[in-house]
Formats: C-alpha cells, structure tokens, sequence
C-alpha cells in the first residue's frame, strides 16, 4: 500500500549546509513560485488603471517605468521567471521519466542559463530608464 | 514498496492540471517576456499599444488562457505547498476557499481590464 513519506527531516531548512542539487531547486522552485504568483496578483492590480481611461493607464505604467528601482525588479522578475520555466522544463521531463539520472547536472544547467540570459537582457531592460 | 513523494491526492486530477497548465506557460510566458520587454520595449508602453495587440481576437483569446492557466497553476501551487508543509482539516478547506475566491476575483478584474483595452469582445 502507498503512503505519504515524511520527508521532515529533509525540510528542515536548519540543514542548509547538507543539501543536495535536488533540494536547492525544490527550494528555488517553490520560492520562485511564490514570487511570480505574488507579481500576477500585483502584475493585474496595475494594468487595471486601464479600467480608469486610457490617460490613467499610460501615465501609471511610464511613471512606473521611468523609475530605475522599478527596472531593477524587472530584471529580478525576469529571473526569477526564466529559472521557474527552465527548472519546471527539468521538472517536466524527470516527471516523464527523462534525465532523473542527470537532475543535479540539468538543475546546474538550469542555473547557468537563467544567469546568462538574465545579464544578457540587462541593457534591454534598462533602456531608456531616467537616471 | 514505493513510498508517495508527492503531496497530491492519489488518483485526483490536480497534479495532471498542473503538468499541463505548466506545459503550455513555459511557451506562453517566455512569449509574454518576449513580445514585451524584447519587440516592444517598457519605456514606450501606452494604452493604444496595448489597445492595438488586444484588439486581434487571437491575442485576446491567448491572454485570455494566458490569465486562467497562470492564476489556476500560481494557486494550485500555493495550495500544493501549504498541504505539503502540513495544512489539514478545517484550515485547510478555509484556505482552499480563499484561494478559490482570490482565483474567481483575479480572472475577473483580468478580463475586465482585457475587455477595456479591447472595447468588448474582439469578434
């Protein structure tokens, strides 16, 4: 009979120091989860100035956007959101039973690539933002 | 014996759903990035732009998805990851109603906003 593993041990984040590959991206995983559905909620409390006039919304998203600070979180967004998609493409195929033999290799892979696409995006994103 | 890693029910239909909604947000949401931050670029958003991309029925409908697959995907998370950490009993039906209305509440105002860019239905 199946049944549920108690994995207490392994969540007991004081153990930082003893985690494995696996772990980290369970933690990654779960905390950029967190972050991206806190943005959607806030992603869509913004663009409903919309619902204000076409004038409310213009002027709220380049006033927003003219702020360096605002750009800065952009570029936290952005890599929070590549890792969340490159890990959940790790997460996907372990689940159709490719590459768990590799996950600590793909989870490093996953790890690299968000960085370089991250510092790679950094000039776009910060395109005409008033210092 | 196999021991069950996983916090979702056996035999229920959330952890499908959720491999699925993932599936198609990997595509979606690196399109997203990409048409808004790489083609069209932050400092140049204004409300015709936006008006302009949601007027065509096949981007209306993609956000649309967009916004029903995101929601559904960001709060089955939330909800997987708090029965994972132990949510039980009437906390845990009280949390999962929360959720249900936050999810009812956000795709609202989302297709509200659409609609506004769009002027209705772009049929």
């Amino acid at each position: 009979m199946s049944q549920s593993y108690n994995r207490g041990l392994i969540e007991d984040f004081s153990r930082w120091r003893e985690f494995s590959a696996g772990m980290w991206a369970w933690i990654f995983h779960k905390f950029t989860g967190w972050v991206l559905v806190g943005y959607l909620f806030t992603h869509i409390a913004v663009l409903s100035t919309a619902l204000s006039g076409a004038t409310a919304y213009t002027n709220t998203i380049q006033a927003l956007e003219s702020l360096l600070v605002v750009r800065i979180l952009e570029v936290g967004l952005l890599a929070v959101a590549v890792f969340h998609i490159l890990n959940g493409l790790r997460l996907l195929f372990v689940d159709l039973g490719v590459g768990l033999e590799a996950q600590d290799k793909s989870f490093y892979a996953s790890l690299i690539l968000t960085g370089v696409i991250v510092v790679a995006s950094v000039p776009t994103f910060l395109s005409g933002v008033s210092l | 014996m196999a021991e069950r890693y996983t916090s979702f029910e056996p035999g229920g239909r959330r952890w499908l759903w959720q491999r699925l909604t993932a599936a198609f947000l990997v595509v979606v949401l690196a399109f997203h990035f990409f048409l808004l931050h790489f083609v069209n670029h932050a400092d140049e958003v204004t409300f015709a732009l936006s008006q302009a991309r949601m007027e065509q029925l096949t981007y209306f409908s993609l956000m649309i998805l967009f916004l029903v697959t995101a929601t559904f995907h960001g709060v089955n998370g939330v909800y997987n990851a708090l029965v994972n950490q132990g949510l039980s009993g009437t906390r845990k039906t009280a949390v999962k109603a929360i959720l249900g209305l936050a999810s009812v509440l956000l795709i609202v105002q989302g297709v509200r906003t659409a609609l506004a860019w769009a002027g209705g239905v772009p049929i």
